[in-house]
């Protein structure tokens, strides 16, 4: 994304892209008529290596499918507000990973071209932390609609991942967090940034969460955003070994 | 797919789209009409390929069932959302059916990479697999052909994307390569196999 986004269309067709990226991309698709017609070209490609992929399932999903459907509305034709969209709009009992959220705001803006790139399965975060990032929904969506995105990530050592965005245009950043389970009791993810080698705290989650999305106004002057895992309610500066370190620079 | 009968169509067609193109594409307009009959041929047809295609990414049957599931669901419910400019109706399908496989292998992945690391020998079952079913279909073997004409870094780069749903930098990770050349890779490889299957004649 840093460099060239179109250099991105041939993971993009082979759904090599993590959700942020595919979400920046077919954003990117949506202005690009051009890419569109090679993002097209390349996943009729790519479905042809599904063409040996042949096996017959149990007749009972038959009935599970045909059953489901007549419980499910269908989409209307494209309309350019598509399902999970927004934030704030979680009409259903979906628990929206944050992380996904956030890959949501991104969608929102691709309008129609992201149905199922941004619901669910994997859905499985707390809707009031979903809440919770609603108050920055505007900025983060403004953030990550910065053409000069750039997105980094790293795994935790614990378990999941960090994805930090960062728009120089903006001079902010967002670091999202999407451990795969809470630290143990009495122990919090805290999240840093590091300039001229000190680390700045810049969110301390609370116990049991394992999933944030955090604003960082000023992150391009930053060098590094680390992970930890440190005592309850948090540390003025890190105590344990990092979990994950973004290099920014 | 379904009709299965690749013999059955003009000889020397482009190979450009494998399936008979009518049946797929209609039933599945009068799926967005919320037409369930139509829906229920439409199952019929494509969901050996969408099972087939969601367990070779996961490989795991009980999974496979469950996100097939997931998938002609979603079939159903965007059915109005298909746009046939941009491809074929067993196309969008696979899209879709696709991506639901490689998000959840992802976050199967998430808990097994924890405790394995994944190791070389992976890269080596990818490729292969492509083989092993319905080996004697002549779509087939083109793809097994052209992938066969890339060269090893493209082709290794595409199958563990495409058949293990490994994202680029993990696909990097795994082949020791750079990870803007992955990215390439991908891409030229892709081009390359396009340019061989619309070469490609159905004997």
């Amino acid at each position: 994304m840093t460099a060239d986004i179109h250099s991105l269309v041939g993971a993009y067709a082979l759904d090599a892209l993590d959700d942020l990226e595919r979400a920046a991309f077919e954003r990117h698709l949506r202005d690009c008529s051009d890419c569109r017609s090679d993002a097209d070209e390349f996943r009729k490609t790519a479905s042809r290596l599904a063409d040996g992929a042949w096996s017959v399932p149990p007749p009972r999903l038959r009935d599970s499918v045909l059953a489901q459907i007549s419980n499910t509305r269908q989409l209307a034709p494209s309309s350019p507000d598509p399902v999970p969209a927004r934030i704030g709009r979680i009409d259903q009992p979906r628990r929206v990973r944050l992380i996904t959220a956030a890959a949501a705001v991104v969608a929102a803006m691709a309008a129609g071209t992201a149905v199922y790139a941004v619901q669910d399965r994997r859905v499985r975060q707390e809707q009031s932390i979903a809440e919770a990032a609603q108050d920055s929904e505007a900025r983060i969506r403004a953030i990550l609609a910065a053409p000069d995105l750039t997105l980094r990530e790293q795994p935790l050592t614990s378990g999941g991942r960090v994805t930090v965005a960062v728009s120089r245009l903006r001079n902010a950043g967002v670091i999202m967090l999407a451990a795969d389970d809470a630290p143990a009791r009495g122990r919090i993810y805290q999240l840093w940034t590091i300039r001229s080698e000190t680390p700045t705290s810049a969110k301390a989650l609370t116990e049991g969460e394992s999933t944030a999305v955090q604003i960082v106004e000023g992150l391009p002057g930053a060098s590094a955003v680390g992970v930890t895992v440190e005592p309850a309610p948090g540390s003025t500066t890190p105590t344990t070994p990092l979990d994950a370190l973004v290099t920014l620079t | 797919m379904a009709e299965r009968h690749p013999g059955s169509r003009p000889h020397l067609a482009p190979v450009t789209d494998p399936d008979p193109p009518p049946a797929i594409d209609t039933l599945l307009a009068a799926v967005a009409r919320s037409d369930r009959e139509a829906f229920t041929r439409l199952y019929d047809l494509v969901a050996p390929r969408v099972y087939g295609l969601v367990r070779r990414v996961l490989r795991d049957a009980g999974h496979a069932e469950d996100v097939a599931q997931e998938v002609m669901v979603e079939v159903w419910r965007a059915a109005a959302r298909f746009d046939p400019a941009r491809g074929s109706a067993t196309g969008w399908i696979l899209t879709i059916a696709h991506r639901r496989a490689v998000d959840r292998v992802r976050s199967e992945q998430a808990a097994a990479d924890r405790t394995v690391r994944v190791g070389a020998a992976s890269v080596d079952t990818a490729y292969d697999v492509v083989a092993d079913e319905a080996a004697t279909r002549q779509e087939v073997r083109d793809v097994r052909r052209c992938l066969d004409a890339l060269t090893d870094l493209q082709r290794e780069a595409i199958t563990l994307a495409y058949y293990q749903g490994r994202s680029y930098p993990q696909v990097a990770e795994l082949l020791g390569a750079p990870v803007p050349t992955v990215k390439t890779r991908m891409r030229d490889g892709l081009i390359r196999l396009r340019d061989c299957l619309s070469t490609a004649v159905t004997a």
